[in-house]
């Protein structure tokens, strides 16, 4: 046995260590920079400070998280609702599955920016939306639908779709048939037997795809930058400027923290809430 | 008895071949009928069309009286037991027993009572809080059956629910299954293609073979008059002779086999038609001299395997044909390899085959 695990570690050193040292390390150095004071200009004088963390707190910046955090949070529930009924459908699609999975996965080989261009052209004063509508006589102004939530939220269930499906699917089509039998058996209408038997054994995808989704959505800020121009911000935005723009290492640093904190603290009590007890509330 | 179960020319086609093909089958209300085949026969096949599962390609299913054609599984009164079970892994046992209670919102206090009763009854009294994962093979199985019980269904249908466990424990089962049946009075139509536990347990046996039913029976009738080949060779072990009619003696036909000959209750065989009888190896006698009366084989000692209660012997009655014989171990004379022997038996225990 401690062969066995001594062999497993011996062959997972290569990951390890890119893990140390692409991860936990570069995790430790920001945790410290945040903590040290601001000489201006991106310098950084290891002399501990909390000023960092007092800007952080100021209201300007604990908006944009919890906006960020409550945007990300809505998003992540549209996508989950999205994402069940397509996934269940793949996942019964007979032949036409791989073709389906493939076509989810596509936009992965484009990058992320450049599928947002192809929403600001729809969704643009002039873009396609708007003059659709116009044309159908719905509406006789166009809507301002660019530099809204409402872009955010489209962009980000846009851009994490896939994260959602993905996980579900693979939980849908791992489901034992003879489960769903049983229910039938026992007088459970197809409706009743996704509610009591599909969705509860389905729940580990779910979750994961809640996890997958809800993460990176909460910190992306190409969403924001290129579908508000800049006029919305997310956490992502202001850490980026922070870094970049207003070279203040420690600032972007301390958000960096208090994002990665805020977000584990979330999944935590998520998981809390739904593992604890048998996930009862479903059944 | 009125009849509980009606299966009426039934067929069903897999892309272009037939899992089971033209089945008519009658089974009276509290029968303990058992579908007995080998593997990939369609005995899975027929059960999930009386269960619902599976939509006849032609031929009507009846339960109860009623056309089943457009009936869903959940509108059937009939329940299942899982060959892998299938019980729910995120629901207790007490849950999963009360599924099907809750499915007809029967009162929460008499759901409780049912439950707890049928527990007893298969005396898992104080495993209502376990997940299914905590219980051995036998306890889920007896809980797989509680949560079919639990419901009253007429009909109870049980696909090979004994597969899984070990030989003790399922002769234990079969026992237990079978007072439950008599006690409930409940229809079973139950899959096994293990011959014993059909022979042990049902009232009527239903034989089947590549989708069509070879012969149905009380266990007696399948063992000691079977009618196929298949059937004789299917059902425990037996000798299928074949060969010619040569001669028609009194009552009797003489068949030749090899260099010689055995007779069979004459029943207006021709001179020179080719016929196929089975004889049960324990019908068939031993001894170390010539026998009078009809068949007397010589032959020498091939094979003998000695297995407790049993002797069990391979007879080589020359021209490569062999006899099997048992006898039981008190009626042995030790007798060496080679040892020149005679077979014997009584040509009314033989059994005439259909080609
Ligand atoms: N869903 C299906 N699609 C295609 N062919 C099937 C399907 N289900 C069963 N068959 C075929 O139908 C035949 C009968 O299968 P069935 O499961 O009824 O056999 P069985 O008698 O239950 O066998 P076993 O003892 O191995 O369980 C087999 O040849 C099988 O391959
Ligand atoms: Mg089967």
């Amino acid at each position: 046995m401690d062969r066995m695990i001594k062999n497993a570690y011996s062959m997972l050193s290569p990951s390890l260590i890119w893990l140390l040292l692409f991860l936990v390390i570069p995790v430790i150095y920001i945790g410290v920079i945040s903590f040290t004071t601001n000489t201006g200009f991106g310098g950084i004088l290891y002399e501990f400070s909390t000023e960092a963390y007092t800007a952080a707190f100021s209201s300007l910046y604990a908006k944009v998280l919890w906006q960020s955090l409550g945007w990300s949070l809505l998003a992540t529930v549209l996508c989950l609702v999205i994402a069940y009924p397509f996934a269940y459908y793949i996942a019964h699609a007979g032949k036409w599955k791989n073709l389906l999975l493939l076509l989810v996965m596509v936009p992965f080989w484009t990058n992320l920016l450049i599928r947002l261009y192809a929403w600001i052209i729809l969704l643009n004063n002039h873009g396609v939306i708007n003059n659709l509508l116009m044309k159908l006589g719905i509406i006789s102004e166009p809507l301002s639908l660019m530099y809204s939530p409402f872009a955010v939220i489209i962009g980000l269930v846009y851009g994490f779709l896939p994260f959602m499906i993905l996980p579900i699917y693979a939980s849908i089509e791992q489901l034992d048939r003879s489960y769903l039998e049983a229910s039938e058996d026992l007088g459970a209408s197809p409706v009743k037997t996704f509610l009591y038997v599909t969705l509860p054994l389905t729940f580990p995808g779910i979750l994961a795809g809640i996890i997958i989704t809800f993460v990176p959505a909460v910190s992306v800020f190409v969403v924001t930058d290129l579908l508000t121009g800049g006029k919305l911000l997310m956490v992502g935005n202001v850490i980026k400027d922070a870094f970049l723009i207003e070279m203040n290492w420690q600032l972007g640093s301390a958000l960096s923290i208090l994002l990665m904190v805020l977000v584990l603290l979330s999944i935590v009590i998520f998981m809390k809430f739904t593992s604890g007890k048998d996930r009862k509330f479903l059944i | 008895m009125e009849t509980m179960v009606q299966l009426d020319n039934v067929s069903k086609k897999f892309d272009e071949s037939y899992a089971v093909e033209n089945v008519s089958l009658n089974i009276k209300s509290g029968e303990f009928l058992t579908l007995l085949g080998p593997s990939g026969c369609g005995k899975t096949t027929t059960l999930r069309m009386i269960a619902g599962f599976e939509k006849p390609t032609s031929g009507s299913i009846y339960i109860n009286g009623k056309k089943m054609d457009n009936i869903e599984p959940y509108h059937r009164e009939v329940n299942t037991v899982f060959q892998s079970y299938s019980l729910f892994p995120h629901m207790t046992v007490f849950d999963n027993i009360a599924f099907g209670l809750k499915m007809k919102k029967v009162k929460k206090e008499e759901i409780e009572e049912r439950v707890n009763k049928v527990l007893k009854m298969v005396q898992l009294a104080d495993f209502g809080k376990r997940k299914p994962k905590q219980l051995s093979g036998g306890q889920q199985q007896r809980v797989a059956i509680a949560r079919a019980i639990v419901n009253n269904p007429s009909v109870l249908l049980l696909d090979e629910p004994l597969g899984a466990l070990d030989l003790k424990l399922r002769k234990q089962m079969q026992l237990e299954l079978k007072h439950l049946q008599q006690e409930l009075n409940i229809t079973f139509i139950y899959v096994t293609h293990d011959q014993e536990e059909a022979l042990t347990m049902s009232d009527r046996i239903v034989v089947m073979n590549a989708g069509k039913i070879e012969q149905a029976g009380t266990p007696y009738e399948i063992y000691e008059k079977p009618q196929t080949r298949f059937v004789a060779d299917f059902i425990g072990e037996t000798n299928i002779i074949g060969g010619n009619v040569t001669e028609i003696k009194e009552n009797y036909a003489a068949l030749e086999f090899g260099s010689q000959e055995v007779y069979v209750p004459n029943n207006n065989y021709q001179t020179g038609e080719k016929m196929f009888i089975s004889v049960r190896p324990e019908k068939i006698h031993l001894h170390t001299v010539q026998q009078e009366g009809k068949i007397s084989l010589k032959g020498r000692v091939k094979e003998k395997v000695y297995i407790g209660s049993l002797v069990k012997w391979i007879i080589d009655v020359g021209n490569g044909n062999e006899v099997k014989v048992q006898q039981s171990a008190s009626d042995v004379e030790d007798l060496a390899l080679d040892t020149e022997v005679f077979v014997s038996w009584n040509p009314d225990n033989s059994v005439v085959l259909k080609q």
